[in-house]
């Protein structure tokens, strides 16, 4: 039984993980612009289809995260520019233009790769003894890594110049901009770095997940809970919420079945929604 | 009006009538072709459509169905059912098909059921869980029966498989078949050690492979259906179940496995009516003809797809012997008909078939053939 317990906590472990590191960029965004971008789980397919790219043409795996970034921040700065500052302080307008283009990205991937599943071939396919009982060693090192790159992005938004231009001009955009700050650029910025989170994090799953053009909705919903859950717009809002909805899910589908899993989380939503609708942690 | 000009008109008009009934003889006959071509199936839209194609361009250079050439007319059936039989409704009234084949989900073919009432010949071709009885409906497509009565203790047999786990999507197809899995398994001395539906929607299988491997299984027997499969598949692997744990799947065909990937395919086996690497004259020659006309970007053959290639054979086969395609004149030559195609020697049986049932076992991303029964009856009871 102890093995058992020890899988399930493990699997409690990478469920927050995934949901932190696949929410990320749907938070920046939203955190930094204000901005609910519908097509964050289409980048995030992106980064998927860049593995499938440089496995196709032989390369080192690792070549595909470099290129699902440098891709998605070429993409996201493109958007930016002709969809985005157009629209700005048009909440519900973006949220339309970002749903077309996650429409559009998917149809081209579509067009491009056929709508076929694909699959990553990677080298850490082996397993772990954790705990008493073997783990995917792949989970693991993205577990740690995910730890690691959050750990470093809290510690940059806090300390650097840069976060500090960003805390500024999230909390007064006006005072923000009179003085001095371009906040057009940081507000670039804020979405080419929300799109390639997604793409990086699209990249990093991609020898785990199921591959394909429509795969990116089961991603924005996920994402879209987390942020309910946890409160719109700050790091610790993203990890309140990534272990609240990960590990209820995880819980009940481990004690119950994966059904009640599902129910759980979706009660759990509309019950913030209801009684707490700025989440766990409101926004300073 | 004079009378010499009455005579030319009538003549005329006679003419024209004659002329007339000469086009209706060579008419085509419209078939209506009901493919999912949206929704969660749309993956099999274009592979569908293509061996459609085939089968109606080899149909008429063989001479048509009763001496006329067919005419397919596409339709989507991977809408709600209301919604697709209202483009039934359209192709058979409008358009003035026939005929319908049709490749989709067990709601949708309840409501096409109800819609034509057996006024019109229907042929749904893909794996169900059977019990279609409905007259003018003919249905090729393998129950769980045919996809797991030899299948199931050979293959227990061949790896000594006692501890069978049962997972599957949450709605009929699974259900009846895993009812039928279990007689299957006490008849080969096995057990049943787990057994779980999951929604749709659920992509993580993390809980369901914990309590795999807690429950000991030696083998699992998957009913899930497409991305869910591909899922379930990939995870299974992660966690080192594979080269202990034997899997079975009654629906996993040539993109499933392309989706699971190579690394994640160990001791993965699949039992269905076809596979695209059937080593039979008939099977070979079919996949040749079909990257002949469809060339190298053709879409993956799989059984779904090909299930419509067969559903328009058995239309030509039933519409040849009754010289019409009429459902009266259907019904009375249907039983017993045997056709032949690239699945080999099949006989219409209670309004099913009686055919050749293989299992595969995953190679990489292909699907290998390891073992052919021969004339595997359907297991129904229609009354005829």
């Amino acid at each position: 039984m102890d093995a058992l317990v020890g899988t399930y906590a493990l699997n409690l472990l990478y469920q927050c993980a995934l949901l932190a590191l696949v929410a990320l960029g749907l938070a920046i965004v939203f955190g930094q612009l204000g901005i609910m971008n519908m097509a964050h789980g289409e980048f995030l397919m992106l980064g998927a289809y860049a593995m499938v790219v440089v496995q196709r043409a032989g390369l080192p795996l690792w070549t595909g995260v470099l290129l699902a970034a440098v891709a998605c921040a070429l993409l996201g700065a493109v958007v930016e520019r002709i969809l985005i500052r157009p629209l700005v302080s048009r909440p519900f307008d973006t949220l339309l233009a970002t749903w077309g283009l996650g429409i559009l990205l998917r149809k081209s991937v579509e067009a491009g790769f056929g709508r076929g599943y694909q699959s990553i071939d990677h080298g850490w396919t082996g397993t772990l003894q954790v705990a008493g009982a073997p783990y995917p060693a792949y989970r693991l090192g993205l577990m740690a890594a995910i730890a690691i790159a959050l750990g470093a992005l809290a510690w940059w938004y806090r300390r650097s110049p840069a976060g500090a231009r960003v805390q500024a001009m999230v909390s007064n955009p006006g005072l923000a901009e009179a003085m001095g700050l371009n906040t057009r650029r940081l507000a670039l910025g804020a979405f080419v770095a929300g799109c390639v989170c997604a793409g990086v994090a699209g990249a990093l799953l991609a020898p785990l997940v199921r591959i394909e053009p429509a795969m990116g909705m089961d991603w924005l919903l996920a994402s879209f809970f987390v942020l309910v859950v946890g409160g719109l717009g700050s790091l610790g809002g993203l990890l309140a919420g990534a272990a609240l909805i990960g590990g209820t899910q995880v819980a009940v589908a481990s004690a119950l079945d994966a059904t009640a899993g599902s129910v759980a989380v979706l009660l759990l939503a509309i019950l913030f929604l209801w009684r707490r609708p700025h989440g766990l942690v409101a926004r300073p | 009006m004079q009378r010499r000009s009455f005579l030319t008109h009538s003549g005329a008009l006679a003419a024209a009538a004659w002329a007339g009934n000469v086009a209706a003889q060579a008419q085509p006959a419209k078939v209506g072709v009901l493919i999912p071509q949206s929704g969660p199936a749309a993956l099999f839209g274009p592979s569908s459509r293509a061996c459609a194609e085939l089968a109606a361009a080899e149909i008429n250079g063989r001479g048509g169905v009763a001496g006329r050439p067919l005419q397919l007319v596409f339709g989507d059936a991977g809408l709600p059912p209301a919604e697709v039989s209202q483009s039934a409704l359209r192709l058979w009234r409008g358009e003035r098909c026939e005929a319908f084949v049709g490749m989709h989900d067990s709601a949708v073919r309840g409501a096409l059921v109800g819609l034509f009432k057996g006024q019109v010949p229907y042929v749904y071709t893909p794996v169900y869980e059977g019990a279609e009885c409905s007259p003018g409906t003919w249905v090729l497509g393998e129950t769980p029966q045919q996809q797991l009565q030899p299948v199931l203790p050979w293959l227990a047999k061949e790896r000594s498989l006692k501890r069978w786990y049962l997972i599957g999507n949450d709605y009929n197809w699974p259900r009846d078949s895993n009812a039928q899995a279990k007689k299957y398994i006490g008849t080969s001395g096995g057990s049943v050690v787990g057994e779980e539906y999951l929604p749709f929607t659920v992509d993580n299988f993390d809980a369901s492979l914990a309590k795999i491997r807690q429950a000991n299984a030696d083998a699992v027997l998957i009913t899930l259906v497409g991305g869910a499969s591909v899922s379930f598949s990939r995870a299974f692997a992660s966690f080192g179940l594979a080269d202990k744990v034997t899997r079975l799947g009654t629906l996993i065909e040539e993109n499933t496995v392309a989706g699971i990937g190579a690394q994640n395919t160990l001791n993965l086996y699949a039992s269905a009516g076809y596979f695209a690497s059937i080593d039979t004259p008939a099977a070979r020659a079919f996949a040749a003809r079909y990257a002949q006309k469809f060339g190298p970007q053709a879409p993956q053959l799989n059984a779904l797809a090909q299930s419509c290639y067969d559903g328009l054979l058995l239309l030509e086969a039933m519409g040849n012997k009754a010289r019409s395609l009429q459902v009266p004149a259907l019904e009375k030559i249907a039983e017993g008909l045997r056709y032949s195609g690239p699945r080999g020697e099949a006989t219409l049986q209670a309004r099913h078939t009686r055919k050749d049932i293989f299992l595969a076992r995953a190679d990489g991303t292909a699907l290998k053939v390891v073992q052919t029964f021969s004339g595997v009856d359907s297991g129904q009871v229609c009354k005829v």
